[in-house]
């Protein structure tokens, strides 16, 4: 089978696929963290991240904030936002079914998504990025200084992420409360603020997200939708509670997809296989996730869970 | 207790044949467009009986139920059309009757189901609504992808079509003239008081009763005897083969269908409408309905700005959920004793 | 006891449901027109991921209050109602069933989407009722009025028009150039793409990739990165504005620099001002893009009294809407186009004599076109606009070149 090979075609899919990746994988670190400490799958986590980049764009512009203030009010904002929501409207029926909590979170993507396009309009508009937007070429191979940058922040989120969980009191906490909230307040642990705790950082998370992907997406109403779902994609993977499990899933799809979206074509014989198609870059990363969830729920890197009868 | 049940039984049936009238004569009361109207409402009615069986009395959420919809509608679809299935260069099932491929979409909706109630065993709570999450957003995708048999994103017209009842020549029913709407809605509503009819004989008998097991502890039921793996899959399957048949009449209705007739909020809205009509019960579902169908045009009647519209149905929805959990149902049943007390003379 | 109850909630039941209002009697005259209004209607996704394209509506819904406060069209008011169909083809088919059946308006007017208003067309030609301008740029409508009588086309160059000029231009000026496309996957997109490959037919350019890409994509740098790869040095974007943009952002990243071919949809100042990142870009500087709207955010537009125009009564009609969302100034220019029609019908227009006016359409004086575009159409040739003018990206504006292209099916 002759295959012309170019090594700066593969390099530059793998490079982008590295930088889309790192994308999926900081709203999937919302994402795990919010499974982390509340047990909850948040499925409004796109919308929140999409409404907490708005509020940085209108600071920015709009109130002449320069960027790092903005990003920090940012952080502040969507932290306090995420602990209202989880107050007001999480907290009565956290008891509740999983199917009620599912179709609040459903409805929060509607208010979300609504009032976003209410207050701003549909326009698509530019977000600036705190890193420089050069390219620079390697061995034939575009490498933009930008997703290095917003790689980096992942990572060190990540770690930060990992450490918090690992060593801190808090992060203990928060699992726990997670995990067996009855056990958890019997030894003391306020488990409604831990929960409250846990859906301000994942909000805190998310709006990193939204900050870090709008200078490549750009900002619009719908700019988290499609990433939300590679993000699910990408924390089932590596594992819906692993924090660094978000990362390598999130990498390892976006490099994935992009590669068999190049090469997974086969003609050989009466063997016809295309798998580049357009239409199905979605539905692959969707079957990832049903795949994970059928072989290993518990992902790349996460703990298998083992339910008490 | 045994005088209390066989009243019940017929305060139901004395209902059923109240609702069976009324279904009957209400297109004399209402314009032909509102008529048609009503006929979506029927068709998910349909749907979410079916979803009620899986989610409400088995316990299995499904996100999904827009994309078993979308099979039964397109497999109605390309049995009307002329387009039909072509495999080696020969056409066949086509130019069929629309109403003799319900049965078809029901019976391949229902087989969908049960392929993915197989591998969904092992799934449960949120993680079943992620796959079937997943299910339902990739599927326009590949429906989409599979042009020769699905039309692509042009889709397939069923407008004008032989197989289409009504849509060339009038309706005739019993030496009866019908319009196309009017017939619509006789045709959902049958369909559908009878599909419920079923469910309801279903859910009260053994099946139904294993049914709950798997929803009140699966690991009680098995202990006690309950396949889980067989009752799992058969709630799939005839809950997604009452999604076939809702997405069969939808297409009908639609005269058209295409990927993306079927988005993922047309799932979402199916789960709103069962949680809101009160789940394991067959009671509140009309109104589930009711919502389904009529809620996004009412939220636009409150303000059409950009936005807007989605903001009052998120509202509404989690206000429903924090006042209402048992959805319409509970309501009902908290009022049922009520109304009873009314109708007691102290003796 | 049990049995009472049931009556009582079968009566409660019936009472509640017949007090949906109903009936209605058609009667003998034209629905939709009374001696003192017309009644148009459509629809227009308000609400989900196309929402940009609802400022259609509302822009014709702004030009039409304007006309109304000047008296009308022949003594008649416009009343414009659009609903939504949330992008949806199931949706649109129930909405224009209630604007037709319960509304009872006089036309459909102005219904976005290309699939959309395919589903609906049968419909509307059963029923006679006139399917008006279509806002979609799609072939299909115009080029099967013998089948479909009861519609127009679209009220912009098709696109496959607008592919066959970007095709011919290039046959014409960059022989042996190598064309990638990244396109929408959907008919938009295969439409241009289409005409692409007809202006470019027997000629020496050649297109050696092509790569689609779904609106459910998150992002679309896979495509550029094959594309780029393809070694090709021309680039046809046929992509709506938010992946325009982020393909000229791609390319750009990439340190690709092709000519960039933009498509009119996505074409708006704003659009690629933002691309261009503040300036930044290289890969922005020279691109073309075809034109036949005036662009109100063209500085060389702020003293034309067309675009005076649309500026205000976007400010009275239509407070809080942007004036530099393009698709305003199409509404504007479309409605334009509805209220000539509707006064040539005459002071008693019916629905078949104003589809025969669009037939005989000869319009030179729309303030929102480019000068020099003519609206017309003939029993033969049904698009109303096939011409455009060629412009290039210079220095941050839009700067038009050579004369007006029309295009030769």
């Amino acid at each position: 089978m002759p295959v012309a090979f170019a090594f700066s075609e593969l390099g530059q899919q793998v490079v982008s696929g590295l930088a889309s990746g790192s994308i999926y994988a900081s709203l999937a670190l919302a994402l795990v963290i919010i499974h982390r400490s509340t047990g909850v799958i948040n499925f409004a986590q796109g919308e929140m991240a999409m409404f907490a980049t708005y509020i940085a764009w209108t600071l920015d512009v709009n109130h002449g904030f320069p960027f790092w203030g903005a990003f920090f009010a940012t952080l502040a904002i969507s932290f306090l936002g995420g602990v209202v929501i989880q107050r007001t409207v999480i907290a009565p029926i956290q008891r509740s079914s999983v199917l009620t909590i599912v179709i609040v979170t459903i409805g929060l993507i509607l208010i979300l998504n609504g009032l976003a396009t209410w207050i701003w309009t549909g326009e698509v508009r530019a977000f600036d990025s705190p890193f420089p937007t050069r390219t620079v070429d390697i061995g034939g191979v575009a490498v933009s200084l930008q997703d290095v940058g917003t790689f980096g922040v992942v990572l060190a989120f990540v770690i930060a992420l990992w450490a918090f969980f690992r060593f801190t009191k808090v992060g203990l906490a928060l699992r726990a409360s997670a995990l067996n909230p009855d056990a958890s307040r019997l030894v003391g642990v306020r488990v409604g603020w831990m929960l409250a705790l846990g859906w301000g950082l994942a909000a805190m998370l998310g709006a990193v997200a939204g900050m870090l992907a709008a200078p490549t997406v750009f900002l619009d109403p719908q700019m988290m939708q499609a990433i939300l779902l590679y993000a699910f994609a990408a924390a089932i993977l590596g594992g819906i509670d692993s924090p660094v499990g978000a990362i390598v899933g999130g990498l390892l799809l976006g490099v994935g997809l992009n590669l068999i979206g190049t090469y997974a074509k086969l003609d050989v014989w009466f063997i016809h296989i295309d798998l580049t198609a357009a239409e199905l870059r979605l539905p692959l990363a969707l079957l990832i996730i049903l795949a994970v969830l059928l072989v290993r729920p518990a992902g790349l890197l996460g703990r298998p869970e083992v339910k008490r009868v | 207790m045994s005088q209390r049940l066989p009243s019940r039984t017929a305060s139901i049936v004395a209902l059923f044949v109240a609702a069976t009238a009324i279904v009957l004569i209400l297109p004399g009361f209402v314009s032909e467009f509102r008529a048609q109207q009503l006929a979506y409402v029927g068709i998910y009615l349909i749907a979410l009986t079916g979803l009620n069986i899986l989610t409400g009395y088995t316990g299995q959420i499904s996100l999904g139920h827009g994309a078993f919809m979308a099979v039964g509608a397109y497999t109605t679809a390309i049995l009307i059309s002329d387009q039909g299935l072509s495999i080696g260069g020969h056409t066949f099932a086509n130019d069929l009757k629309d109403v003799w491929t319900i049965p078809l979409a029901a019976l391949v909706a229902g087989i969908a189901g049960f392929l993915f109630g197989v591998p969904a065993l092992r799934l449960s709570g949120l993680y079943l609504a992620l796959a079937t999450f997943a299910i339902a957003v990739s599927a326009p995708a590949v429906f989409k992808k599979f042009e020769t048999f699905t039309g692509g994103g042009t889709g397939i017209n069923l407008f004008g079509i032989k197989g289409l009842t009504g849509s060339i020549s009038g309706v005739h029913v019993f030496g009866h003239k019908l319009a196309f709407y009017d017939w619509l809605y006789y045709l959902s509503w049958t369909i559908a008081l009878v599909l419920l009819a079923v469910a309801w004989f279903l859910l009260r008998g053994r099946i139904g009763r294993a049914f709950r097991a798997v929803r009140d502890s699966e690991s009680a039921a098995a202990s006690s005897g309950v396949s889980l793996a067989t009752y799992k899959t058969l709630a799939f399957a005839i809950s997604a083969a009452y999604a076939g048949v809702a997405g069969a009449l939808y297409a009908i209705a639609n005269t058209y269908v295409n990927p993306d007739t079927f988005p993922i909020t047309l799932s979402i809205f199916l789960l709103v409408g069962v949680v809101v009509g009160g789940l394991g019960t067959l009671s509140g579902l009309i109104v589930g309905a009711v919502l389904v169908q009529f809620l996004p045009l009412w939220s636009q009647e409150v303000s059409k700005s950009p936005g807007a519209p989605a903001v009052v149905y998120g509202v509404i929805l989690i206000a429903i959920m924090l006042a209402l959990p048992g959805g319409v149902a509970g309501l009902l049943r908290r009022v049922r004793p009520l109304a009873r007390r009314l109708y007691t003379r102290p003796r | 006891m049990s049995g009472k109850l049931a009556l009582t909630c079968a009566a409660l039941c019936a009472a509640l449901l017949a007090a949906i209002p109903g009936a209605f009697a058609r009667g003998s005259a034209e629905p939709g027109i009374t001696p003192t209004s017309i009644l148009l209607g459509g629809t227009a996704p308000l609400s989900g991921s196309a929402s940009a394209f609802s400022s259609v509506a509302r822009g014709a819904d702004a030009y039409f209050k304007y006309v109304n406060a000047k008296g009308g069209v022949n003594g008649r008011t416009i009343e414009y109602k659009y609903l939504d169909d949330a992008y949806n083809p199931a949706q649109t088919v129930q909405a224009t069933r209630q604007l037709v059946e319960s509304d009872k308006v006089f036309a459909i007017f102005n219904s976005v989407g290309t699939e959309h208003n395919q589903a609906i067309r049968d419909y509307l030609n059963q029923l006679q009722v006139p399917q008006l301008f279509p806002a979609t740029g799609s072939t299909s409508f115009g080029r099967d009025y013998a089948k479909y009588p009861w519609t127009t086309a679209g009220f912009q160059p098709s696109y496959q028009a607008e592919g066959w000029i970007y095709g011919k231009y290039l046959a014409r000026t960059k022989a042996g150039a190598k064309v990638a496309v990244i396109f929408q996957n959907d008919d938009y997109g295969k439409d241009l793409l289409a005409g692409l490959k007809r202006g470019l037919q027997r000629s020496a350019v050649k297109i050696v990739a092509a790569e689609p890409y779904e609106v459910t994509a998150s992002d679309v740098q896979s495509q550029i990165a094959k594309l780029k790869a393809s070694g090709a040095d021309t680039l046809m974007i046929f992509a709506t504005p938010r992946f325009a943009i982020q393909s000229l952002v791609y390319v750009n990243k990439l340190g690709w620099k092709p000519l960039v071919f933009n498509n009119i949809v996505s074409s708006a100042s704003s659009i690629m001002t933002l691309a261009s990142e503040g300036g930044k870009s290289r890969s922005v500087e020279g691109a073309l893009s075809g034109v036949y709207l005036k662009d109100a955010t063209d500085p060389k537009w702020a003293n034309d009294p067309g675009i005076k125009l649309y500026r205000q009564i976007l400010k009275t009609y239509a407070p809080g809407a942007n004036w530099k969302d393009v698709y305003h100034g199409y509404g504007m220019a479309v409605a334009y186009t509805m209220v000539e029609v509707l006064k040539a019908a005459g002071k008693n227009p019916t629905r078949a004599s104003v589809m025969a006016q669009t037939a005989k359409l000869n319009i030179a004086s729309n303030p929102f076109l480019l000068p020099g575009i003519l609206v017309r159409t003939t029993a033969t040739e049904r698009f109303a606009i096939e011409q455009a003018q060629l412009e290039r990206w210079e220095k941050g504006k839009w700067v038009a070149f050579g004369g007006l292209w029309g295009y030769r099916a």
